[in-house]
């Protein structure tokens, strides 16, 4: 096993990724950048390494500064997390090339899965099961009209790069055509450097449903079971559970199988994750593959016990899967939601600042993977996650309580998150019903706002706190001058 | 002693009156509470109200407090501390001016001085936690300075570019002055 790695990213994933690390006695460096010089992952590790100013592409996507890092303090391997350089394959290259072991797939499977085009080609070869639309890439806004007139409106203008939400657009007519196109491209161009798009079809009513995989270099791959993630905001997702309430246990074989069949296909080593759409009828379409440990990746953990940072550094180590499909149990269920700086009463726009006073919610069965802490000052720079609030209970309903009330105890000060939310969604008779689609909060949340049922006793604290605080500030003072030596001394010069 | 809270839009008069230490009535319309309490850090009330148990969570902003009480965000000004400024102009509608809603980094100007401007056309491009949102100008008008460049960060209430209002029809001409001055101000 490593006897010391890098961690090349940021916050709450750069954490998750040390606390492992330290159960396993590796030794961990972080990186920072100016605004980091304080963050959670700083404190956390055993070393850190400054590598520049606060834009991405100065210190956190600056491969040239991460590879000198990890070779300045000898790490064996660089673990990215995920987002920044997680799923460049360059990167992964230049660690191949440069005798560090990146802690993900190949380089070529990373390329090959990171574009859309030829990912659907591989799963098309292999006889997974694609949604309708095209294999190639298309400039021409009248070739997408054509063909979105084949599959059938509405249907996704996608960015063949990246993911996250960016670069996508839903048309829901053909004269909303040449606009989507257009502007697709250029996200995607900012975004991620490379503005081709091509087109699949859009389902309404579907689901999202993942699967965990697990592939060590020796042709071993397992799948650890499906994550229900249809949930989202802009793309992104917002609630995560496992197991979803719709797999039947066939259902669940099957599109594990698929899973599997995927990440060979591939080539793929290491941890990822196939999404898959899952219609109204329960037709499963692949999506795409994650090469990367996810966002949501605690609910798998949750539910199985399996450590899957854990296991990435195993078979990153050229260790074999020590586990077998069979080994794979699941018991209880797993919620996870998305703790954003946002405002959820104002579009979900971004809400940085400094965390005035932060409490984290305890108990059984709830964990919480903070990055952030009070006194701190969230970047306008980088993501707005704030932490991934995660339980686990014996069923679905005992955990979407122990949810509602984990969420209640969580109190975060100084910036906006949309904790008043989720309570909400949590309470609601859809998200109980188990009715999720990727549509839920247009259908059932767009017109929503907060509500103020407990306002007098708002205005009541916030009075008693007035009153506090003077007579505090009062009697403080008083006590702090007779009290001090330093008053009584004189003038004096050291 | 009598608070005048401002919740919201809404204005809430909270009567109130010790009994001792750590111990209060307080009355808000018609509504009765009695209250013990006690701060158990700068942040944490824990109160009993009507022999309820209740944790608040407080924290102080430039302009009042936010509490946090059972997952929910209240924002409370006390009226009597609110500064007395210029009242927004009644009907006026959207922006008036081109300020970032949030901190911001910007990404583009798409437009430079000189530049001719719709009311509506978007004027500065700005990224702030890997959201992008693009400003718009709040008037017809002629670009007379662009205040920042690429890769600024910006701050809410900070005017990024002025813009002379132009065809200005009698209705309008007061507030598109006051405008001009604010943008000069900057």
């Amino acid at each position: 096993m490593f006897k010391k790695i890098l961690i090349a990213n940021r916050g709450e994933i750069a954490l998750r990724i040390i606390n492992t690390c330290k159960d396993m006695e590796i030794e961990t460096v972080s990186v920072y950048s100016d605004v980091d010089e304080k963050a959670i992952h700083v404190l956390s590790s055993d070393e850190a390494i400054y590598i520049g100013a606060p834009e991405p592409s100065e210190s956190y996507l600056n491969i040239d500064k991460i590879i000198q890092a990890a070779k300045e303090s000898h790490s064996e391997a660089i673990h990215p997390g995920y987002g920044f350089l997680a799923e460049n394959a360059d990167f992964a290259e230049r660690c191949e090339q440069e005798g560090i072991v990146f802690i993900g797939p190949s380089a070529k499977a990373i390329r090959d899965l990171g574009d859309k085009i030829t990912s659907r080609k591989i799963m098309v070869e292999s006889q997974v099961p694609v949604t309708p639309g095209l294999t190639n890439t298309e400039a021409d806004p009248d070739v997408m009209a054509k063909e979105a007139e084949k599959v059938g409106y509405p249907v996704l203008i996608k960015a063949t790069a990246g993911g996250g939400g960016k670069g996508i657009r839903i048309v829901n007519a053909p004269d909303e055509m040449a606009e989507a196109c257009a502007s697709a491209s250029r996200e995607a161009l900012s975004a991620f450097g490379n503005g081709e798009i091509y087109l699949e079809k859009f389902f309404t009513n579907a689901r999202h449903i993942e699967f965990q995989i697990l592939a060590d270099s020796f042709g071993n791959t397992v799948h650890v079971l499906e994550r229900e993630c249809s949930i989202q905001r802009r793309h992104q997702k917002i609630i995560e559970e496992t197991p979803s309430n719709v797999l039947t246990p066939q259902l669940r074989e099957e599109m594990g199988a698929a899973a599997v069949a995927a990440a060979k296909a591939a080539g793929y080593v290491n941890a990822g994750t196939v999404e898959f759409l899952l219609d109204s009828e329960n037709k499963f379409y692949f999506l795409e593959i994650n090469t990367r440990l996810q966002v949501e990746h605690p609910v798998t953990e949750m539910i199985t016990g399996i450590d899957l940072v854990r296991q990435q550094l195993e078979i990153a180590a050229g260790n074999k899967l020590s586990l077998t499909q069979k080994d794979i149990e699941s018991r209880g269920h797993a919620i996870e939601c998305r703790i954003y700086a946002e405002d959820p009463a104002n579009g979900f726009f971004p809400s940085p600042g400094k965390i005035e006073f932060l409490k984290e919610p305890k108990g059984p069965g709830i964990r919480n993977d903070c990055g952030v802490y009070t006194g701190f000052e969230v970047p306008v720079e980088y993501d707005p996650i704030i932490s991934k609030l995660v339980v686990h209970a014996e069923n679905r309903p005992q955990a979407i309580d122990k949810m509602k009330k984990a969420l209640k105890d969580y109190i975060i000060l100084g910036v906006r998150t949309p904790i008043d939310f989720l309570i909400d969604i949590m309470g609601s008779t859809p998200f109980s019903k188990g009715d999720i689609y990727t549509n839920f909060i247009e259908t059932h949340f767009s017109d929503w706002s907060e509500n103020f049922d407990e306002s007098d006793i708002a205005a009541i604290a916030y009075v008693l706190d007035e009153m506090c605080n003077s007579k505090k500030l009062i009697t403080g003072i008083s006590g702090y001058n007779e009290q001090m030596p330093f008053s009584t001394l004189g003038n004096w010069r050291l | 002693m009598e608070y005048k809270l401002k919740i919201r839009e809404e204005t809430v008069s909270v009567d109130i009156n010790s009994h001792g230490e750590n111990s209060a009535k307080a009355i808000i319309e018609d509504r009765e509470y009695d209250l013990k309490y006690s701060l158990i850090s700068e942040n944490e009330l824990h109160l009993m109200v009507n022999g309820k148990s209740i944790n608040a969570y407080v924290s102080q902003t430039a302009d009042g407090k936010t509490i946090m009480l059972n997952g929910k965000v209240y924002k409370i000004q006390d009226e009597d501390k609110i500064p007395k400024g210029p009242k927004k102009k009644k009907g006026a509608s959207g922006p008036s001016t081109v300020t970032p809603p949030m901190p911001a980094v910007v990404i583009a100007v798409t437009v430079k001085e000189g530049d001719p401007v719709e009311k509506g056309q978007g004027v500065v491009v700005l990224s702030a936690m890997k959201m992008e949102t693009t400003l718009c100008a709040p008037y017809k008008g002629i670009v007379t300075k662009v205040n920042v460049k690429e890769s600024d960060k910006v701050m809410p209430g900070q005017i990024l570019m002025d813009i002379d209002p132009e065809n200005i029809g009698p209705e309008n001409i007061d507030e598109a002055k006051e405008e001009k001055v604010a943008a000069l101000e900057t």
